[in-house]
């Protein structure tokens, strides 16, 4: 009986103990959690597509790295502890190695398991652009509907959108480009649209020779529809020129990849936040 | 069977009876002689090491064999979930709303850890596979080895502070709208940091370390983790584990020195067994220290029920 009683009060001493290191814990994630809040939306991670909002996205990603595995050019990465309470989750460092939309599938999306990278709007609109093809190409002899399916996929991403900085941009300096945008020792890969390679190749393969610097536009995977070489006549006469972003603009980063100016020319604003 | 369990202690057994007296032996030759193999746990430290390692090589290699983390994975195409991990999520996404956008893998996952952990015993995880656990097993020897040599105290506290751990941090995801533990889970940061690469995070790994070595003994994993706990729960009734024979049993307590558990060893102590066989319970790891411990082999691995059958 007395060492009933001796565990009783061992038990509750603990729980003591136990309850106060909870409340602390609990104490100092609201408190980060306050104080991060506007942090994390002016620091505006650049999630992998498909992310939810930023306040689900928080919970709803369990940390579990599928995602980072799957990426064919490995541009999802673990933010680490400095990012606080944000530890953990996936982003991508476009200026490192954006996501080139060179997958088969958006994989990271299909593979969430949790849906904090949310894939039934995509799988919708690939559905929806099968049917639509199906009924124009049905006695076609070469019939793939894959290519449309994947193109209405990656036109669902919306990760962000593109900006030009107009004070640095080579193009709006009336400047033009040689050479190979970031360097040799550049890693970062990506798929161009107008090349006929099917995977991405590394970005310091490719040589440039450009009277007006126009890098960014001929490496968006998005095309036209993302962003086109805006001309227009300056008032003193002369011919200026300036990227103009779209609406087609996925935000996936290739632009701030391969922006040949030492702080890229072009950012990409996350839209999650 | 349970419902007709003896409840009072079975007399202690006369030195006749006694399984080093039946082979002829001292008490001290007979120990020496068959004590003190590390069968199991060669097997089991190959075991996590390469499950460990083919998370590591899957995404090394890019094999597609064993990814993700510990946190969540995919066993060739199969989703497994963590399960505490599930349940925060769980809490937090029933109240926001988010359950209805969780997929299938999530269920699929989430059913196939609990039903596998319900057959192989609830903690199994715990000693075959969890990273934390192979560290805090070698902190635990130097812990042990400073209180031999008297340079440390041991603290002990009641080991059912982790179910109020466990619903505090349960309480603690609702309220923050966060998954609270897995910012601080060395499950998941140590995973994490094997396949991905490591970070800061590392230090929070070798404070908890640190602290088991020279404060309370495997204080993370006894008293706080509530993966732990979950598995606990799960293996409540889970028919693998460890059966005790007394016939075979000489008391010499190598099992309990060596237990992760020990207090699940409570039936080896001289007078205590109340019935010729007994099993373990939920908390142990069924890690086989104490199988590969014991001269007598008074401890094997059983299904419950398999022998009875046979």
């Amino acid at each position: 009986m007395a060492k009933q009683e001796l565990n009783r009060r061992q038990f509750l001493k603990s729980g003591v103990i136990a309850v106060g290191a909870l409340a602390a814990v609990g104490a100092g994630v609201g408190y980060l959690q306050k104080v991060t809040t506007e942090n994390r939306i002016n620091q505006k991670f650049l999630r992998p597509p498909g992310s939810i909002d930023e306040k689900d996205f928080i919970y709803a990603c369990i940390k579990c790295g599928l995602c980072i595995q799957i990426c064919p050019v490995q541009a999802i990465k673990f933010a680490g502890i400095k990012e606080g309470l944000a530890y953990g989750t996936p982003y991508i460092d476009a200026r490192k190695q954006a996501c080139d939309l060179s997958c088969d599938s958006i994989q990271c999306v299909e593979t969430c398991p949790t849906a904090a990278l949310y894939f039934v709007p995509f799988k919708n609109a690939g559905e929806k652009a099968i049917e639509k093809y199906d009924k124009t190409h049905r006695a076609d002899p070469n019939y793939n509907p894959f290519p449309v399916q994947i193109l209405a996929m990656k036109k669902q991403v919306k990760m962000g959108l593109a900006k030009v900085n107009e004070k640095t941009c080579l193009a709006v300096l009336g400047k033009g480009f040689k050479g190979i945008p970031r360097g040799k020792d550049f890693k970062g890969i990506n798929r161009s649209p107008y090349g006929d390679s099917p995977k991405a190749t590394p970005l310091r393969d490719k040589q440039y020779d450009a009277k007006i610097c126009d890098v960014c536009v001929k490496e968006c995977p998005m095309g036209e529809e993302a962003i086109v070489m805006g001309v227009h006549t300056n008032p003193d006469g002369t011919t200026g020129y300036k990227p103009d972003v779209l609406d087609g603009c996925v935000g996936c980063g290739v632009c701030v990849m391969v922006c040949p100016t030492a702080e890229p020319s072009i950012i990409v604003e996350p839209v999650n936040t | 069977m349970f419902w007709k369990k003896n409840t009072t202690a079975l007399p202690v057994k006369s030195k006749e009876d006694m399984p080093y007296t039946k082979a002829g032996l001292s008490f001290k030759a007979w120990r020496e002689k068959y004590g003190g193999r590390h069968k199991w746990r060669t097997i089991r430290w190959a075991v996590l090491i390469s499950i460990n390692g083919l998370f590591i090589l899957s995404f090394l290699l890019d094999i597609s064999m064993l990814e993700g983390s510990l946190s969540g994975s995919r066993l060739v195409g199969f989703y497994l979930m963590d399960p505490f991990n599930t349940l925060q999520q769980l809490v937090i996404s029933f109240y926001t709303g988010h359950w209805v956008h969780l997929t299938m893998n999530f269920v699929i996952g989430a059913g196939t850890i609990l039903v596998f952990y319900f057959l192989m015993g609830g903690r199994t995880f715990c000693s075959w596979i969890c990273p934390y656990h192979f560290l805090a097993e070698w902190g635990e020897k130097l812990h042990n080895y400073l209180v031999k040599k008297k340079k440390i105290k041991e603290h002990a506290y009641n080991r059912y502070l982790r179910y109020v751990f466990w619903a505090g941090f349960l309480l603690l995801a609702f309220f923050t709208q966060n998954l609270v533990f897995e910012d601080l889970n060395p499950v998941g940061i140590l995973s994490r940091a094997m396949i991905y690469g490591p970070g800061l995070i590392l230090l929070w790994i070798l404070l908890l370390i640190t602290f088991e070595i020279v404060y309370s003994k495997r204080f993370w994993c006894r008293y706080v983790c509530p993966i732990g706990a979950t598995y606990s729960m799960v293996g409540q009734l889970t028919p693998f584990g460890v059966k005790f024979d007394l016939d075979k049993c000489a008391h010499c307590l190598d099992c309990q020195n060596v237990c992760l558990v020990p207090h699940e060893l409570w039936f080896v102590e001289r007078g205590k067994a109340t019935n010729q066989r007994h099993d373990v319970g939920a908390d142990c790891t069924r890690c086989g220290l104490c199988i590969d411990v014991c001269p007598g082999e008074a401890l094997s691995y059983t299904i419950k029920g398999w022998d009875r059958i046979l």
